[in-house]
Order: structure tokens, then sequence, then C-alpha cells
């Protein structure tokens, strides 16, 4: 799998780079600043790309802006995006095409590299991936609400890492049951909150947030 | 004039019949209406006796018929515009009065002697209505002077005093046998040099104008007391000088003159108020109490910030690099002997490191919320509502940046006052507004709570007023019982234009 990895402290670069290798990536650009990532992703249209949100030349948010505007020229292009703090401000701005494909996650799980590595590639695959943070916050706020409150403690479980893009089995296997359960635990959730029912996890991943933001 | 007069009668009458739904406010604007036909009556007949003695008019009885119609009319099609030029009009009466008065003064007679007194008369009226007038076009007008001046207000009445000095100024510049013409030029030019002094030195205009009450006093007493002059006479200010009696007058008036200047002194000059032993400047001297003040708790805050910033990465992400490196360490000496264990700790070094840093992502929040950094204070507002546990609808109009320790003040008191709301409001929903206008930064929060707020009693509130006064901000709180609360921050500061994103 081709990927693209923008990050200017040297040190992360070549960690990121390391770990993807020894994960059978093949990185075909390493970049240190926004207008450097803008032209690999371009020119490179790799199956996905691991973006800094600060970036050079402002130090701001110019590796987000970025990802966002090269996936206006390539609509659905792949991207995870690595911040030391997660906004939802900035989730929002990622999700806000619906194409799918965006990651979202803290530097710090990278310390997970199965767990990284699982999440990108689900966003190469097209997948929604959030970070639990933002998940957390998002059920924190509309927890108080009507429907959501009518949902188990276990289904909130169940609904916080579907939102974190994971599969019915990843979260079978993290929670210690079988992943029949979870099907009847995500078929209660969907009934609950009023979603349609669909097989595709990246649809079932932005209903639930589409939901969560409303 | 009685055609004036019953013209303005009937204007005043049908105006008051057409608005009859309140009887006593229609007797008001009859009452009203009329004063101003009188006003303007007076004006009339002023601009056409002064202008019969410089213009060929053959038959005055029917020219003053003729502008009195023209006057009423005027006042019955656009009131709005008498209450405009009538000002203006008595200003400029009055100072053709000075002019006119030296062309009379061969001649003596109450008529003659009485034209300087009602110039300055004319002057005063005109100065007085502007001064109060509601129309647009004269605020505006106050309004450039107050900005041409750049003074506070009491300072601008100050400056303001060299206005007479002026005059008395135009009165003597054309010599003692001037045309009406040259009189009136020569004022409106020293009117036009002080307004032109007030804009260039503002600061002077006052010491100029204490100065030249002085001076002028002090000739007024010298003129009066004897002093000879050809032509039998000299005009002081509102006082022909010519004889024995006027010269009380004339000693009368410069020594009122002489009086106000000895007054202005210990205002206009700072070293006479120290030779007095008085504070320099009031107005000063509580400015830099007030900044003494606010320079106090802004030092205070930035101490106990860094104090708090050093306690927490002690006990903090310091503490927990130390116990990661003891952790490795450890396993280092497990992996011959025991792996098993030697990879337990591995992953609790793992923890411990992902919890440091779960702690220094806190820490730089409170210090600088990265988002504000990232995207300014709109967005970080924004951000904040997002992340708040209420429902929170943002209004935000700011098309620029505001100075960095501004949008953080900022950020921190809306947060501080969205934690308050959360806590004790029992609101579910809020609203924050932002605007800029004025030079100043405007966000008012609204929760839609029980009310009743005190912030006197928290502390949280009151540390923010106390922070925001370092920007000469200022913090209001309204919480009715039942609610809404509404708090409301204002900044003055300046809007930077808006950085160019690259995207």
């Amino acid at each position: 799998m081709r990927v693209v990895v923008a990050e200017d402290l040297f040190l992360l670069r070549d960690g990121l780079v390391r770990l993807l290798t020894a994960h059978n990536f093949e990185v075909v650009a390493a970049v240190e600043d926004a207008p450097g990532l803008l032209q690999a992703l371009l020119d490179q249209r790799p199956d996905v790309a691991i973006v800094d949100v600060r970036l050079p030349p402002t130090f701001t948010d110019d590796g987000l802006r970025a990802a966002i505007k090269a996936r206006c020229e390539v609509p659905g292009l792949p991207v995870l995006v690595l911040s030391q703090y997660v906004e939802q401000l900035y989730a929002r701005e990622l999700l806000a095409d619906q194409l799918g494909g965006v990651g979202y996650l803290l530097k710090d799980r990278v310390f997970n590299d199965e767990q990284f590595v699982d999440a990108v590639a689900a966003v190469a695959a097209g997948g929604t991936v959030m970070d639990s943070e933002v998940v957390t916050k998002l059920l924190g706020r509309r927890s108080r609400e009507a429907p959501l409150a009518r949902l188990s403690a276990r289904e909130r479980e169940v609904l916080e890492l579907m939102a974190q893009g994971r599969s019915n089995s990843a979260i079978a296997q993290r929670l210690f049951v079988s992943e029949k359960a979870v099907s009847k635990h995500s078929t209660a959730i969907f009934t609950k909150l009023d979603l349609a029912l669909s097989d595709d996890d990246n649809r079932r991943v932005l209903a639930v947030l589409a939901y969560l933001n409303a | 004039m009685l055609g004036l007069l019953a013209a303005g009668a009937l204007v005043a009458w049908l105006r008051g019949r057409s608005d009859d739904d309140g009887s006593a406010t229609a007797a008001r604007g009859r009452l009203r209406q009329f004063r101003w036909s009188l006003a303007l009556a007076v004006v009339a007949a002023s601009v056409i006796a002064t202008l019969h003695g410089v213009l060929p008019l053959a038959n005055k009885a029917a020219w003053l018929v003729l502008v009195s119609l023209a006057a009423a009319l005027v006042l019955a099609l656009w009131p709005a515009a008498v209450r405009r030029v009538l000002p203006v009009a008595l200003i400029l009466l009055g100072l053709a009065g000075f002019a006119e008065a030296r062309s009379y003064a061969a001649h003596s007679g109450l008529a003659a002697r009485l034209i300087l007194p009602q110039a300055w008369l004319f002057l005063l009226a005109g100065g007085w209505l502007v001064g109060r007038s509601a129309d647009p076009v004269l605020i505006r007008a106050r309004l450039a002077l107050g900005r041409v001046a750049e003074l506070p207000r009491r300072a601008l009445w100050r400056a303001l005093a060299l206005l007479p000095v002026l005059i008395f100024v135009a009165e003597f510049v054309p010599g003692q046998s001037p045309t009406m013409m040259s009189g009136i030029v020569a004022s409106l030019l020293a009117v036009v040099a002080g307004l032109v002094v007030l804009r260039i030195w503002p600061a002077a205009a006052a010491r100029l104008a204490t100065l030249g009450l002085l001076i002028l006093g002090l000739i007024g007493v010298f003129a009066s007391l004897g002093w000879h002059w050809p032509d039998g006479g000299i005009e002081y200010g509102a006082v022909a000088v010519d004889g024995p009696r006027a010269v009380y007058a004339g000693l009368a008036e410069a020594l009122g003159v002489l009086a106000i200047g000895a007054w202005l002194v210990p205002q206009s000059f700072t070293s006479a108020r120290r030779l007095l032993g008085l504070p320099p400047d009031p107005e000063l001297t509580q400015r830099v109490q007030q900044l003494t003040r606010s320079r106090d708790v802004a030092v205070d805050t930035a101490a106990t910030d860094l104090r708090r910033l050093e306690r927490d990465l002690h006990d903090g992400a310091q503490a927990r690099l130390v116990a990661l490196g003891m952790s490795l360490r450890a396993a280092e000496r497990l992996i011959p002997v025991s792996p098993d264990a030697a990879a337990a700790l591995v992953v609790e070094a793992r923890e411990t490191a992902a919890r440091a840093l779960t702690e220094l992502r806190e820490l730089v929040r409170g210090v600088h919320p990265p988002v504000l950094a990232d995207r300014g204070l709109a967005d970080a507002i924004r951000a904040l509502a997002l992340d708040c546990p209420l429902h929170v609808q943002t209004d935000i109009d700011l098309p620029g940046r505001v100075a960095a320790p501004v949008e953080t003040a900022c950020y921190f008191a809306v947060a501080e006052i969205l934690t308050n709301a959360a806590k004790h409001s029992g609101a579910r929903d809020a609203q924050i507004a932002m605007s800029h206008s004025g030079g100043r930064l405007r966000i008012q929060v609204t929760d839609f709570g029980l009310g009743g707020a005190d912030p006197a009693a928290g502390t949280g509130l009151t540390g923010v007023e106390r922070r925001l006064a370092a920007f000469d901000g200022i913090l209001a709180v309204n919480s009715p019982a039942g609610g809404p609360t509404i708090v409301v921050l204002e900044v003055p500061c300046a809007l930077s234009s808006p950085k160019i994103s690259s995207s």
C-alpha cells in the first residue's frame, strides 16, 4: 500500500516511516511542510496519506488545510490526520464532504502500532476513523438528550467504538463478547436512534456522526 | 415682523392639529413651534437690519414683509432645516455685529452702543443652540470638533476658551475703521485659525487661550483706565470704551476676562499646579491609579499562572517521566532473567508515557489553546461552543484578528462563563454573540437557565473581570431570578485585516 507521510519533526517522521515500513507499507513520500504535502498528494496519488495538523510554513493548521484542499481536487482521497490535540471543529471540517476515507487521531495512538496500522488500513479502504476523545466529547454533550439517554451502558460502549470506525468483529474482541451480541446491540442502537440500517461500515459511522453532530 | 409671527402661529396651529392623538404632546409641539418662529423672526429682522446698511434697499418696509413671508414659508416647509440653519445664522450675525459696531463708532447713541452686546448675545445663543441641537448635521459638527481636538471632554472645553480670544483678536486686527466685510472675514479667519491650532497642537490651544485671556484682560484694564485712544474710543469685547460711563462697563468686562484667564491658569499649566501644591491633573492621577491597579493584577496573575504551570509540570509530566525511566531500567535488567516480566514493565512504561502526554495536552490547553493559535478567536469560540455540554448557538461576526493577548483573555473569559453556565444555571441552551464595532470587541453570552447568578458570590467572574481590566475591558452580568443570564464583555481593541489563508 502506497503512503505519503507529512510531519515536520524529524524524529516523529522517521519513526512513522519505520513503523509503516515494518508493517509492509510503501512510503512513497515523506514531506515536512504543507506545500510539499499538497505536491506529493497530487503527484503520487497515494492509497492513504498520514498528515500532521501543524506544519510549516505558518505552524498553525496548514496540514489540515492542505489535506482538505487535496480532497477538493481528488474527492475521497484517503487522509488520516494526526495531532497533539483533537478538536471537534476540525473533525467536522474533515467529515463535511461525507465521502469517507477520513481519519482523525491523537498522535499518542501510534504507541499501539497494531491499532494504528488497522486505522490506516481502514481509512485507505474508505472508512471513517475518529479518535475516541472526539467521540467521547460528542457523546458526552448529547448524552442528556432524549434518544441517547435511552441507550444502555453497553449500547453506548458499542456506539463509541462504532464511531471510532471499528468493525463488529473488532468491537466484539474489544468488549469480550460474541460478534452476534455486537450486531444485536448495534441493531438496538439504530432502532433507538432512528438511524437507517446499512451493511456498509463507513456509512454506519457517518450516520452515527451525523446524528451526534446534529 | 407681524406677518412672520402670524405665519408662525398659523403653522404651529396647523401642525398641532395634524397630530391630535395626544393633546399634551400637541400643545408642547405648538409651543416649541412658536418659539422657533419667534427666534426666526428675530434673526430675519436682524438680517434685514444688517443688510440695509450694506445693500441699497429702497423700500425697507416692503423688503421686511417679503423676507418675513419667505422665512415663514421656509419654516412651514422645512422645519428641520430651520433648526439647522438658525444656529449658524446666529453665529454669522454675531460675527457681522463686531464689524458693524465699528462702522457706527462715529455715531453715538443707544442703538450704536447696543450693537456690540447684541453681537455677543447672538454669538452665545448660536453657540448654545449648536451645543444642544439634536440635528444630525450639527451633532456631526460637534463630534468633528471633539475629534479634531482629540482631547478628553473637559480639556476640550478649556481649549474652546480659545474662541473668545480669537474673536477679540478679530476685533482688533481689521483696525479702527474697517468695512463690514473685512470684519466678517477677519472673524472667520480667526475662528479657522483657532480650529487649526486645536487640530495640530491641541494641548497648546488651552495654554494659548489662557494666555490670550490674561493679556486681553490686562489690555482691557489699561484701556478702560484712561488710555488715550484716537478717534474717541475702542471696541473692547461687548463694550465700546469711548466715554466715562463706558469705562466702568469696559473695566468690569476686563476684570471678568482676567478672572476667567486666572482660573484657567492652574488647569492649563501643570507647573502652575505644582506651585499651588495641587495634584498635576486629577484625570491623569485617576488614570495612573487605575493603571497601577490593573498592572498589579496582571503581574500577579502572570506570576500565579507560572507557579501553577511549574507545579503541574513537576507533579505531572516530570514525575511520570521519572517513573518511565525507572520502568525501562528495570525492564532492561529483567530481559535476560524474565522476558515476560520485562515485557509487562515495558507495557507499563508505554501507558505512563501516554498518561504524561494526556497531562501535557491538558496543560497546553490551559496555557494557550492550540485552536486559538491556529485559527484565532472566532473559531476558538466555535470550538468552545462545540465542547460545551450545553447546546450553544454562535453568532460571530469578526472579519479579522485582534491582538493575541486580548484573544487569550477573551477566550478564557468565555470558557469561564460557559463553565459557570453548565455547572450552575441548569440551562440546556446557550447563545454566544460576538462582534467588533467602534474599536470595541463585544461578546455576549446568554444562557436560558434559572438566572439569579451573583457575580460577587463566586470568584470566577471576579477573576475574569480583573483580568479584562488589564485591557481596559469591562464585564457586566444581568441575571434576574428565573433567567436568562446575560454576561457581556467589552474590550477596546483594533481589528487587524483578516489573515490570508493559503487554502
